[in-house]
């Protein structure tokens, strides 16, 4: 592989490439499903491919292939060349990358047990026993369980005399209970709406609790056909760990990527309200709001040695006691916001993808409040657990979230069970009414395995941190 | 791939089985896109691939194993591998057993023009309405793609050819090419899209102007209160809303569990009178693939007509259920999401041109298209989401002024019960829909832009 990763560098540069970077990328997936005492889906996948990108006439060129013979590497690397050329013909200046040092280096992600090397039997003997505890419930219509794995190995090399090798290995696994009424579906997941995944082997997944966890579960979906609708109004809600991890991800991860500031995201995922104008000036949040971006974190889906430009990981603030300091960068636009290196974002959805910056592991720094504690100071207040729904605008102001479960909170005490709760905010102010973070004991990393963006469409998976927080006076019950 | 090589590969497959029954397909092509933003292009990429996913079967056991690798020695590889995993799985005591041969409806669909168009032919068009908007003292971001095949704008694999042990046989390959451009000025912006199996059938400068004037139209936004009001939904925003419905209620599974709006409503009047909605992959506008992914030809499926639901699109395991034949709708066996609608058409009787729909609306808003949509309630198809990239205030038939962004939350059902008029259908991505003049429609909050 090493032979033809550096055939194809020396072939763009033969043709005319001032700059040329390979990842060959071998990947390995299975994913199981059972619903209702049966195999729902089964997959298992091999795939292996190269991408050559390429800086010719000073502009960007990209192709691949997974033909990996001699001929097609000097072929792709050629067309990511000519391709660059024919973008040239549209280009404003020519692109400077930011410094980085040339890497040769081997990374992989630590793991107990090789997800691939428990059995088949194994994996769904654990789903199926989830399965039944799950429609042991009397009501329940609909258990689904899944697991999934993925190993990729990647080797990445470029004309900078970089030349690394990592291997990502994920796992993770998850169950949905539907409930279903006259005219009305409730559902229940757990860890998480898509199940919980992380870097790491099986150990991922006999920690997850599924057994533990699966009657409590099928039983709220069922008691939630029977309870009130979230109110409408103003209310202090505090929402749990999952939903934060989708709310931290929505408006701030992906308003913090420079690449979609800068407008190259604008017909698609959209632009963003953290306008370089705003870096250390704006107040996103309260104090108690800060923001950590570190692809080095155990266990993050977006934890690597290095991203997809040879740049080593990192850690940094992207929001310090509620200050908005810095973003998420590429080699391209490192620059732009002043910092001098990448701050190591840019990722690939596979050998085909070109890469683009992506959210790396983006946690919220726990605080200190016990969840007890902080349900017992909220007098009129809404618990929202479990994500159900999600929507922003391409600027990322205005959000409304669904959650799957909400639990009235009334003079310090934890009451009646809700159903369909949400809530609809403008994302700086939501985040400055946070008044309090639940503390490291509460703190968890939650997995996200379909963040899209870009065109062609990519998917990325990262990890976000958070414990349970608290804010005050949100519009609740919206969606009427 | 060429029909010949995809039937030897696949032939290839079946004569290493050693199972009782065994399926295959071969999906990919290739696809490029040309993609740009700030007036530049500053993405062109290009790939080209092709998967061979194989399922094996032993009595009611079935497992299945995806590779893209091709010797002989790979292919061999995945069906003993798709045949390790059949015999580890336990038994589904409803799998049917593989399809005999279909006959299947032959779609011309394949230009040559798409499938070679060159990165320098996507740059011209690019630069074409890239210097549009520059005239206008606008910045242009978009994209132009080309390919043939079956992979999806995420690298979804579909299927290209499928055979299986039983002698069916399948082959179906297409070009398309797409162009996209949003244009931005100052404080707004314009959008426009469109799509075809033929290059030469995008219009690159109409769709261009389209979104210019959008963008100058829409410039210094009023904010306006969020509240009910009459809309015009271009066919963009309608095509983002029937497709959600689709995707959650549309199949024969999601009606069987009692988790679609048509659970228990299959001959009622659910939508107006004037509501003919069918997935119709053969509309000339889609011309899609006429066969899923076992290989079972794809029918034309009346979903509503004049209002009155007429039933989902169906997989074999859905329809066995009930007795009936599948629709071609299935999706890899097994699986746990039951057949997908995937060509939704909203057919219209007497469609005005889209300019006229305006005339008889004394205040309302124009709304070229919607994002971040996601489904609040499935069961009356609730939806979520945001106007984007050109929302306008109609006073007395005129657009009057741009206006500053909408949240809404909105029953769909609920809107094809309040449809006062609609255009001639046009393709919007793989739907074939009119835009839409309906009242009511419930924006519930605002944004700041």
């Amino acid at each position: 592989m090493k032979d033809l990763a550096l055939l194809a560098i020396d072939t763009a540069k033969a043709q005319g490439a001032s700059y040329a970077d390979v990842r060959v990328v071998e990947s390995k997936l299975e994913n199981i499903g059972t619903k209702n005492g049966k195999v729902g889906a089964y997959e298992t996948l091999e795939d292996l491919g190269f991408g050559v990108r390429v800086i010719a006439g000073g502009s960007w060129g990209f192709a691949s292939s997974d033909d990996m013979s001699k001929e097609s590497v000097e072929t792709i690397a050629a067309e990511a060349v000519k391709t660059a050329l024919a973008s040239s013909k549209l280009k404003e200046k020519e692109l400077v990358l930011a410094p980085v040092d040339a890497h040769v280096a081997q990374w992989r992600t630590s793991y107990k047990i090789d997800p691939f090397t428990v059995s088949l039997e194994d994996k769904l003997s654990l789903l199926f026993k989830v399965d039944g505890l799950l429609r042991k419930v009397k009501g329940l219509a609909i258990a689904e369980c899944s697991m999934g794995f993925l190993r990729e190995k990647q080797l990445f090399a470029s004309t900078e005399g970089s030349l690394i090798e990592q291997e990502l290995v994920h796992s993770g696994a998850g169950m949905v209970a539907f409930a279903v009424g006259a005219g009305d579906v409730q559902r229940r997941s757990f860890p998480s709406s898509e199940g919980h995944y992380a870097s790491g082997g099986y150990e991922i997944v006999e920690g997850l609790g599924l057994i533990e966890n699966a009657e409590r579960v099928a039983e709220e979906a069922v008691a939630l056909l029977s309870v009130d609708e979230c109110p409408s109004g103003k209310k202090d809600i505090i929402l749990d760990g999952s939903q934060l991890c989708l709310q931290i991800h929505e408006s701030v991860g992906h308003p913090s990527e420079l690449d979609r500031v800068l407008g190259t995201e604008a017909n698609y995922a959209g632009t963003s309200y953290l306008k370089l104008k705003e870096q250390g000036k704006l107040q996103l949040g309260s104090e108690f709001v800060t923001i950590v971006a570190d692809s080095t974190l155990p266990g993050g889906l977006a934890t690597v040695g290095f991203d997809d430009e040879g740049v080593p990981a990192q850690k940094w603030n992207l929001v310090d006691k509620g200050l908005f300091v810095g973003y998420l960068t590429s080699r391209e636009v490192a620059s732009v916001c002043g910092d001098t290196q990448s701050r190591g974002c840019m990722r690939a959805d596979g050998w085909n993808r070109i890469p683009l910056v992506r959210m790396t592991n983006i946690g919220l720094a726990p605080g200190t409040w016990d969840l007890d504690d902080l349900i017992a100071d909220t007098k009129d207040g809404i618990l929202m657990l479990t994500n159900r729904s999600w929507s922003i605008d391409q600027m990322r102001y205005n959000f409304q979230f669904s959650t799957e479960i909400g639990w009235e909170i009334k003079g310090g005490k934890k009451g009646r069970m809700l159903k369909n709760p949400n809530y609809q905010e403008i994302s700086t102010g939501f985040w400055n009414s946070c008044d309090a973070v639940c503390n490291e004991s509460h703190w968890f990393q939650w997995g996200i395995i379909n963040c899209g963006k870009g065109q062609p469409g990519q998917v990325a998976r990262m990890s976000h941190g958070a414990a349970p927080a608290r804010f005050r006076q949100v519009n609740v019950g919206v969606a009427k | 791939m060429e029909k010949d090589r995809a039937e030897s590969i696949l032939k290839k497959a079946l004569g290493f089985s050693k199972a009782d029954e065994m399926e295959a397909f071969i999906g990919g092509g290739t696809y490029s896109l040309t993609r740009f933003a700030n007036n530049v292009i500053h993405q062109n990429v290009n790939e080209q691939r092709y998967q061979l996913s194989v399922r094996s079967v032993y009595g009611k056991k079935t497992g299945r194993a995806v590779t893209n690798k091709f010797s002989d020695a790979d292919i061999e590889s995945v069906v003993r591998t798709s045949e390790a995993v059949a015999r580890a799985q336990q038994e589904i005591p409803e799998l049917l057993p593989v399809p005999e041969a279909q006959d299947y409806v032959e779609v011309d669909a394949f230009d040559t023009e798409t499938a070679s168009f060159s990165p320098d032919a996507r740059a011209e068009a690019v630069k074409s309405a890239v210097d549009l908007c520059k005239k206008n003292g606008l910045e242009a971001a978009g994209y132009f793609s080309s390919g043939f095949g079956s992979l999806g704008p995420y690298g979804e694999v579909a299927p290209l050819a499928v055979a299986n042990s039983r002698g069916l046989f399948a082959y179906h390959c297409g070009t398309e090419a797409s162009f996209s451009i949003t244009s931005i000025g100052e404080n707004s912006s314009g959008w426009g899209e469109a799509s075809s199996w033929r290059v030469s059938d995008i219009d690159v400068a109409k769709v261009a102007s389209n979104a210019v004037e959008k963008a100058k139209l829409s410039s210094n936004p009023k904010p306006i209160e969020p509240g009910k009001y009459s809309v015009i939904l271009e066919p963009a925003a309608v095509a983002e809303l029937l497709s959600y419905m689709a995707w959650v209620g549309f199949g024969a599974l999601q009606v069987q569990e009692g988790r679609s709006f048509m659970s228990g409503k299959i001959g009622q009047q659910v939508f107006g009178p004037g509501i003919h909605i069918y997935d119709h992959v053969y509309h000339d506008l889609l011309r899609g693939r006429p066969f899923d992914f076992e290989g079972m030809a794809v029918k034309k499926v009346p979903i509503a007509e004049k209002g009155i639901l007429k039933g989902p699109v169906h997989d074999r395991a859905t329809a066995a259920k009930e007795g009936g034949r599948s629709t071609g709708h299935g999706l890899p066996v097994p699986n746990t999401l039951g057949p997908q609608s995937a060509s939704v058409v909203l057919e219209v009787e007497d469609g005005v041109p889209f300019e006229k729909l305006m005339s008889s609306i004394e205040r309302g808003i124009l709304v070229t298209r919607f994002w971040y949509v996601n489904v609040v309630d499935p069961m009356k198809v609730i939806l979520t989401g945001m106007t984007r990239d050109g929302t306008f205030l109609v006073e007395n038939g005129k657009v009057t002024t741009g206006i500053r962004n909408f949240r809404f939350n909105e029953s769909v059902v609920g809107l094809l019960n309040k449809v006062e008029a609609m255009s001639v259908p046009v393709r919007s991505g793989v739907c074939v829909v009119p835009g839409v003049v309906a009242r009511e429609f419930n924006f519930s909050s605002a944004t700041e832009f």
